[in-house]
């Protein structure tokens, strides 16, 4: 009798499914409850942003970065713009460098709070989201206001920003700050210390060291293994080095780490959007450009920090106005790989809980 | 705090003080520009790889080393591209582990495929290449190595046509079944055999 198996199943979970956050199709093969195979299906939402790319000028491809992971657009605006300071050794203005910092940083926690939201969601928890979206939406209006755009922000321009920030726009930022702050303490009154959450997602989903690097995890999926990797601070970009903030590590690269970087992170980028409050001083906010910009012939590649991991961008330049070859190194789409290794031997209610965990964006996965 | 020196052509001739004498005279200084100091010690950097790998394999594997501001470039002949990259993450004086970008590119004679290798213990970046023929593009596969390379290589194989040797699973992943040509490569046309795409209606 313990030989007794039943007859495999084969479910076909999304494209269209709430808990995938986009059109992502995952195929799994259940023996009764337990997963025993697990083929994800992505490109639904592939719009060849590579290939449009190579016909585009660097100014006119900031738009189509925005469309990407387009929870952290600032984010995936200065990955481009910066790879090609990098190659053309430009020179930001001060101002330009801390308004920077501040949208990224800003645009940061916009990001894990949405993940927040959406990932209680996807366990069965409603407030959360609605609060997560509450404190979103006035980031989301801060953006709003300093450059007419709520989601595709198309905010950073090569050598600077295109907008300076608005009368008392600073002031806003330094109150909403304080208000997140006050904020957190109720998310984690909320969330972090509930015992149906931590009893839900403690201990499954485990990655471990060896596998993060071998898959080339980044961002908090790597950290959450122990693994002390921050671009912001091992490979320092744009004024990054002038922070004093933590690299948030956990050590059991469960779920609940994940939650729980994710939640760390938001009080460190307040630090930092804090710390660039306070030196921020007046002055241009884009620098001496040329009117064409010309990216000298070579390649170059650049990674930043974005919110979900190492966000690279890869130029090959013949000397044109356009990229002869533009490669976006997407990190949902790389840390996703892992999902059929973390699948296989859990119970198809896990399957949420992980996949959410991971914390992907669709229109990054399918660049 | 800001450099205006930075890009000489364009100051000179936004700058209506600078009159036309000083055009020339600008040329030949940024000519006369020594070379970049991280260049040469990148591609100092990139020619001891080069004698360890060709060392270690006992051919001369390294095709070319160049270099990307501070980072070196390796060419690879082909045919040892995996030993040469299992070198390059198992050797302790390099231990790149960690492949931080994988992406392909298509020129006019070749296809280059491009990995990004750093290493976390020595905090050393370095990028190695390999070519392969347009017609028949045939690379091994690095997903004995590493397995984050799995999805790279099928993007790569999906919309730039080129095989990876030994991938468990080489299959189209943005485009669906069925989907002829490979649009990143520069001789795609959208418009090629638009009535089998059911486009033409």
């Amino acid at each position: 009798m313990a030989e007794l198996r039943s007859e495999e199943m084969v479910l076909n979970v999304g494209p269209q499914h709430p808990s995938t956050h986009g059109v992502f199709r995952l195929v799994v093969t259940l023996d009764g409850e337990q997963i025993v195979d697990a083929d994800p299906v992505v490109g639904y939402l592939h719009r060849g942003t590579e290939k449009l790319a190579e016909d585009l000028q660097y100014t006119q491809i900031i738009p189509y970065t925005d469309r990407l992971d387009y929870l952290s657009s600032m984010l995936n605006n200065y990955a481009l713009v910066h790879t090609i300071e990098y190659a053309m050794d430009l020179e930001v203005p001060a101002r330009a460098e801390y308004l920077r910092v501040i949208v990224m940083e800003l645009n940061r926690v916009a990001s894990h709070l949405v993940f927040t939201g959406t990932y209680l969601l996807d366990l069965g928890a409603m407030s959360p989201f609605l609060y997560a979206f509450m404190e979103r939406e006035t980031i989301v209006e801060l953006f709003n206001e300093i450059c007419g755009a709520r989601l595709t922000y198309n905010y950073m321009r090569v050598g600077g920003v295109k907008w300076d920030a608005p009368n008392g726009w600073l002031q806003k930022v330094r109150d909403f700050v304080l208000h997140m702050r006050e904020k957190m303490r109720m998310y984690h009154n909320l969330i972090s210390g509930n015992e149906i959450f931590l009893n839900r997602v403690k201990g499954i989903g485990v990655i471990t060291q060896e596998d993060a690097i071998n898959f080339a995890m980044s961002g908090i999926n790597l950290r959450s293994t122990g693994i002390n990797w921050d671009l912001r601070k091992n490979v320092p970009y744009g004024i990054y080095d002038q922070f004093d903030f933590n690299v948030i590590v956990a050590e059991h690269g469960d779920c609940l780490d994940r939650y729980w970087i994710h939640m760390k992170e938001i009080e460190e980028s307040l630090k930092i959007v804090e710390q660039a409050l306070d030196k921020i001083s007046e002055g241009p906010v884009l620098g001496k450009v040329p009117k064409m910009i010309r990216v000298p012939a070579g390649e170059y590649y650049r990674g930043i920090e974005g919110s979900r991991g190492e966000l690279g961008v890869y130029i090959v330049s013949d000397g044109k106005d356009k990229p002869y070859r533009l490669k976006l190194r997407r990190p949902s789409f790389v840390n996703l790989q892992i999902l059929k290794k973390l699948l296989i031997g859990q119970n198809m209610a896990n399957m949420i809980a992980i996949l959410g965990a991971v914390d992907i964006v669709l229109g990054e996965v399918d660049g | 705090m800001s450099t205006e020196d930075n890009n000489t052509s364009d100051t000179v001739k936004a700058t209506p003080t600078a009159s036309a004498a000083a055009k020339p005279a600008a040329k030949p200084a940024k000519a006369a520009l020594p070379p970049d100091p991280r260049v040469v010690a990148a591609l100092a950097n990139g020619e001891t790889i080069k004698t360890a790998l060709n060392q270690k394999l006992g051919v001369p594997i390294v095709v070319e080393v160049s270099a990307s501001k501070a980072v070196p470039i390796l060419i690879i002949d082909k045919a040892y591209w995996v030993q040469a990259v299992q070198f390059l993450r198992d050797d302790a004086l390099q231990s790149y582990d960690y492949l931080r970008m994988f992406s392909g590119t298509d020129y006019p004679n070749y296809i280059e495929i491009a990995i990004h290798l750093v290493s976390r213990q020595h905090n050393t970046a370095l990028y190695v290449k390999t070519r392969t023929e347009r017609d028949l593009a045939v690379v091994p596969s690095l997903t004995g190595l590493f397995q984050g390379v799995n999805w790279e290589e099928r993007e790569v194989y999906d919309l730039l046509g080129v095989h990876f040797e030994g991938h468990p699973d080489l299959r189209r992943i943005m485009m669906w079944e069925g989907w002829k040509g490979y649009p990143l490569r520069k001789d795609y046309s959208p418009f090629e055999d638009l009535d089998e795409r059911g486009g033409n209606v």
